[in-house]
């Protein structure tokens, strides 16, 4: 694991160093990222992973930048970019082992790669209004459920400081629409999707 | 705090179908497959049936609170054989969309059938509507008359002048035995800015030119319309979009076509 952090820190360090030969790596520190994560579904791929920058003083705040998948045979092939903001409002202690997050309210967006999906309609073969939505970029609600583990009183030295397991419900911008104007034939569980997923804090 | 943990784990695992990997995804673990097909097994080939009777709606996009209606106005007309949904199924061509109205039109009683609208061809809902209900041009026949469900999305293919697939049309159109007289059923009615301008002509001429031929069904413009676009005497038919509260019920008896418009 500490040779995979390692690695991923070189990387951005190296990336770092070609764009910016003139300026020291040391300020650009705060892009080297504070979490990496792997997610299951959760409307941004079969599988989809990135990394996560704590944020805010209190380090309550989350940016997390996603790349997911999805392959033929689950419905796709689509490739998927994905950027998260999310917040901790609530923090419970959980023994001396960790802590529990309960509600974390996040919005993302996604952009789906696809031959099928544009950015925008084409003006040319439709009238300015004619969609007036995006098939490609994607806004999304979501809430999640946290559990962090303290990874230092359960794991001895491994250069990980927690890891967080998290369960979350997203829906989006079509499915908002399709609710609010149908609201006895459709519920809220039939517009919001889950995904599961683990960042691991170091 | 632990009946909230107890909350949530229920509300997981009373959602493990919940699992999506993106809206655009074309199908998933539960998702229907070949709706068209399956039903028209159900519907049989009507052999004895003399009073072919059917109810055309359309666009039902977002308007699910209206289907849950439609639905049981239909189960409440006796004799009605099938229903053709004309196109327009989803408003933003995603499969949740497509699965959230066969939820509602399985309270149906006679089987229903889809033909592709524009909005279905939006993202990846011409694949979604592929492996859902199957192929954008279909034909059955049923108490000795052939249905000719086809897109005419032609917009979406930037009017390149093969949708709707007249070459396709013509060979259907050809006289079968058993078959007295024909119907087709399309999204995009020819008098839509939509429909492709240059094939109009070839498309209103080649119903003209079929004996038998009874009607041409549509949807899109969301408004009931019937018209004559040529001098054949062939009635196209535009029926009222379902939020609009209101569809057409068609019957052909003695291969004479009428229609009545219900409100529901």
């Amino acid at each position: 694991m500490r040779e995979y952090i390692f690695k991923f820190r070189f990387v951005f360090l190296l990336l770092l160093l070609l764009t910016s030969t003139k300026i020291s790596a040391q300020n650009f520190k705060f892009l080297i990222p504070d979490e990496a994560i792997v997610q299951y579904a959760g409307s941004i791929g079969y599988f989809s992973g990135g990394v996560g920058y704590e944020l805010f003083g209190n380090k309550r705040g989350n940016l997390d930048l996603l790349y997911g998948f999805v392959p033929g045979s689950k419905g796709g092939v689509l490739n998927i970019a994905t950027a998260k903001f999310g917040y901790r409002p609530w923090s419970i202690k959980v023994k001396d082992w960790g802590k529990f997050y309960p509600f974390n309210p996040a919005i993302f967006a996604t952009y789906t790669f696809h031959k099928d999906l544009s950015f925008k309609f084409p003006s040319g073969q439709y009238a300015h209004d004619y969609y007036y939505w995006s098939e490609a970029l994607r806004p999304h609600l979501a809430f999640s459920s946290e559990i962090e583990l303290d990874a230092k009183k359960l794991l001895k030295n491994i250069g990980i400081r927690a890891i967080g397991l998290y369960i979350e419900a997203n829906t989006n911008d079509f499915y908002l629409i399709n609710y609010f104007q149908n609201t006895s034939a459709l519920t809220v569980t039939d517009i919001f999707q889950l995904g599961i997923g683990m960042r691991v804090k170091f | 705090m632990r009946i909230f943990l107890l909350f949530l784990l229920c509300a997981a695992l009373a959602s493990c179908n919940h699992f999506e990997f993106s809206p655009n995804q074309s199908f998933d673990r539960l998702s229907l497959k070949d709706v068209n097909a399956t039903n028209l097994k159900k519907l049989g080939t009507g052999e004895n049936d003399d009073t072919v009777s059917f109810v055309l709606t359309g666009d039902t996009q977002k308007s699910r609170d209206e289907t849950v209606k439609f639905c049981k106005a239909v189960n409440a007309i006796k004799g009605i054989d099938f229903v053709v949904l004309a196109g327009d199924i989803t408003e933003f061509g995603v499969l949740k969309e497509m699965l959230w109205i066969s939820r509602t039109l399985e309270d149906l009683n006679p089987p229903y059938v889809a033909v592709i609208g524009n909005h279905d061809e939006t993202a990846r809902g011409k694949e979604a509507f592929l492996h859902m209900f199957g192929e954008l041009d279909y034909s059955f026949v049923y108490g000795g008359i052939k249905f000719i469900g086809h897109n005419t999305n032609s917009r979406e293919y930037n009017f390149n002048g093969q949708v709707p697939n007249i070459p396709w049309l013509k060979n259907e159109l050809k006289p079968s035995p058993g078959v007295t007289g024909y119907v087709a059923i399309s999204h995009v009615p020819v008098n839509s800015e939509d429909f492709d301008g240059k094939l109009i002509k070839d498309y209103t001429s080649t119903f003209a030119e079929t004996p038998g031929f009874l009607a041409s069904l549509h949807a899109h413009t969301h408004n009931y319309k019937l018209f004559y676009p040529d001098n054949s005497g062939i009635p196209y038919v535009i029926t009222s979009a379902m939020a609009n509260n209101e569809f057409l019920v068609v019957q052909i008896v003695n291969n004479k076509i009428s229609f009545e418009r219900v409100y529901f």
